[in-house]
């Protein structure tokens, strides 16, 4: 290199301080603002940066989560998984799957797999969702002498699935990132989702068929038969399918947008806890503001990662991130490979919001560079930027899932550790979660090699 | 430090207020929203000021909530070693953080949102749309409103922590709020250690 300037290096050590800074403990969104900020006024005295620049900030926050329509669906998706977690639907839901799955070996594992599943189309949010899990299922699953590592795997297995089945915040956002249709992504992420959720009653069903005394089956007598059980069945399967219907469906319809849907399956939600005699107004009260508290801190730290990634930008981020690729001559499975690999090792210390918001952003320029037309290829005529851009999506959705579940730092680990009985050691827990995480990596692999998982809903009902 | 401690609560209370009654706006949004789809489907036409009223409630949503999202803990945090820190070292670092990334992030953006508001309070701006809703600075100030809400509970937590470190003893129970660990949008379920 024979010209050697500080300040083109500059967005490599933004990255580098966020690497350092985050572990302080401060709120992520304080450490990437500050980091921004900071190397915008380093700038300034290296002259690649003007101090008005900071105002572009100000109109990319406003252009980017206030005056967006897209973004309204977060919103009213936090609210809708809230409402739903007060409304007692979810209960009702594993009694039923208990009662059913109750002669299969594991049943009880299996019912929270399916409950994970179902009550990730009506919801995205895993804290709550997890917690949820934890407080129904654990205490029963221990009672009935359940292996404390497979149960708990379970829970946090299932319970992080409603991240990746629509609707998701996450996949909102990424389509927001991505510059791609959410309605898109959210067809083109079922099938995947639901592929993860077999792998894992699969695996559950074999591992139990072989070694019963992991999960002793329920014992006689508690059996409900004929118009009961039916009755039952309707009771707990009716509410969460409504909510199913009447969100994906006007969506997948083309009823309604996205955001529409959000706000119908609020209602919806809501329209649950009171027909359950559970909607008082300190219920509502309370859902309001924490679902307020958590949009805080998601839009808060999309706020800092505009400041982040504007500042990275305007100091030259894109161009060297785009040179250091090209110069690495890696060809694009291979940098969709690292990608992958770099979104997995992220996930060992941060959070899905944390890796859609600062990474993606980044790497943006060189996705669109992608160049897997051919593998692709559906009906012959290659594939468009749309497609390849919802299948690095899914890929990426996949993968940030494992986020959840991966130590030290694995959020829905924490959560369950949090609520879970005294009894329970985060060892067991982080030995239970192993063969989930394995089994994640697996479907990855599948989505990769095999892009119609993903993109066969979208393409064929596009036609 | 008791006066300083008085403030710092009597700004809590401010903040929290104001992001209890912002957290409501979720309720006229969802109404909004189920009214503009019932309309639509029934009534054939699609009203541009619903759509814009939506945004406007879900901007003013968050925008008033990010200071009482402070107060509240929130904001996330990589807790993996912060978790086996003194809490007084983590009173300190929460200290340096307010002074290094909060408040200069405020300062910028309330000094050029105001310019913001102002240039579109000067130019009349209304939607882009005919049909859209006018005075378009009235949700734009939510921007600087929000960050002075922050900085204002950037402020409280600060001494807050300052009390905690160079306060009595006697005080630490009121003063060490954030040297704990929380996670605000769990509820009552998940109250972990603080």
């Amino acid at each position: 290199m024979d010209n050697f300037y500080i300040e083109d290096w500059f967005p490599l050590f933004m990255f580098a301080c966020i690497g350092i800074f985050v572990f302080t403990g401060l709120p992520v969104a304080f450490v990437i603002s500050g980091i921004g900020i900071a190397f915008g006024f380093l700038g300034m005295a290296y002259d690649v940066f003007s101090f008005i620049e900071f105002f572009n900030i100000v109109s990319r926050i406003w252009g980017g989560i206030a005056e967006n329509m897209v973004m309204v669906a977060v919103p009213m998706f936090i609210f809708m998984g809230t409402m739903l977690e007060k409304s007692g639907v979810a209960e009702d839901l594993l009694e039923c799957l208990n009662m059913l799955l109750r002669k299969v070996p594991g049943g009880l594992a299996l019912s929270v797999t399916l409950m994970g599943t179902i009550m990730a189309a009506t919801t995205g949010i895993i804290g709550a969702s997890v917690v949820m899990m934890t407080l129904l299922a654990l205490p029963v699953m221990l009672r009935r002498n359940y292996d404390p590592s497979l149960a708990t795997g379970t829970i946090a297995a299932s319970g992080t699935l409603g991240i990746l089945i629509p609707p998701s915040i996450m996949l909102v956002l990424m389509s927001d990132l991505l510059s791609i249709s959410v309605g898109n992504l959210f067809l083109a992420s079922i099938i995947p989702g639901l592929l993860l959720a077999s792998l894992y009653t699969v695996y559950i069903f074999i591992r139990c068929q072989i070694n019963p005394s992991l999960a002793p089956p329920l014992p006689e007598g508690e059996a409900v038969h004929g118009k009961d059980l039916v009755m039952m069945m309707l009771r707990s399967f009716l509410p969460p399918v409504f909510l199913i219907v009447l969100v994906l469906g006007s969506i997948f319809a083309g009823f309604a947008t996205p955001t529409e849907a959000a706000g119908v399956g609020a209602v919806g939600a809501t329209f649950l806890a009171l027909v359950k005699g559970r909607l008082k107004w300190p219920v509502l009260k309370d859902v309001c503001e924490r679902s307020a508290l958590t949009g805080a801190m998601l839009f808060f730290l999309f706020a800092g990662a505009t400041v982040f990634s504007y500042v990275f930008r305007s100091l030259g981020g894109d161009d060297l991130v785009i040179d250091l690729v090209e110069q690495a001559g890696l060809g694009s499975w291979g940098i969709l490979l690292l990608l992958m690999l770099i979104v997995f090792i992220l996930g060992f210390f941060f959070d899905w919001v944390e890796i859609t918001l600062i990474v993606l952003p980044i790497f943006a320029p060189v996705i669109a560079q992608l160049d897997f037309g051919h593998h692709l290829d559906v009906g012959g005529l290659g594939a468009t930027e749309t497609q390849v851009l919802t299948w690095f999506a899914v890929l990426v959705a996949v993968n940030l899932q494992t986020s959840f579940l991966t130590p030290p730092f694995g959020f829905a680990l924490f959560y369950l550790k949090g609520v879970a009985p005294k009894s329970i050691s985060i060892q067991q827990i982080y030995k239970g979660i192993i063969p989930f995480v394995l089994l994640q990596v697996i479907g990855l692999i599948l989505v990769m090699a095999f892009p119609e998982i993903a993109l066969w809903m979208p393409n064929t009902l596009l036609e | 430090m008791e006066a300083l401690l008085k403030i710092s609560d009597c700004i809590d209370a401010v903040v929290s207020r104001i992001g209890k009654w912002a957290s409501l706006l979720a309720i006229p949004l969802m109404l909004t929203i189920i009214y503009d789809v019932i309309q639509r489907k029934f009534g054939g036409q699609g009203s541009i000021k619903l759509q814009e009223l939506e945004w406007h409630l879900h901007t003013g949503l968050f925008m008033l909530c990010f200071g009482f999202g402070y107060i509240r803990d929130s904001h996330v945090r990589i807790e993996l070693i912060r978790d086996n820190l003194r809490p007084r070292t983590r009173a300190i670092v929460e200290m340096i953080g307010g002074i290094i990334c909060v408040l200069p992030f405020c300062a910028l953006v309330l000094y050029f949102g105001f310019d913001f508001v102002a240039r579109s309070f000067e130019n009349h701006e209304v939607s882009a749309s005919t049909t859209g809703l006018t005075h378009r600075w009235i949700i734009k100030s939510t921007i600087p409103i929000g960050f002075g809400l922050l900085a204002m509970a950037g402020l409280s937590v600060f001494m807050k922590c300052f009390v905690f470190v160079f306060g009595p003893t006697n005080l630490h129970k009121r003063a060490g709020y954030y040297v704990g660990t929380h996670h605000a949008d769990l509820g009552d379920v998940a109250k972990l250690k603080d």
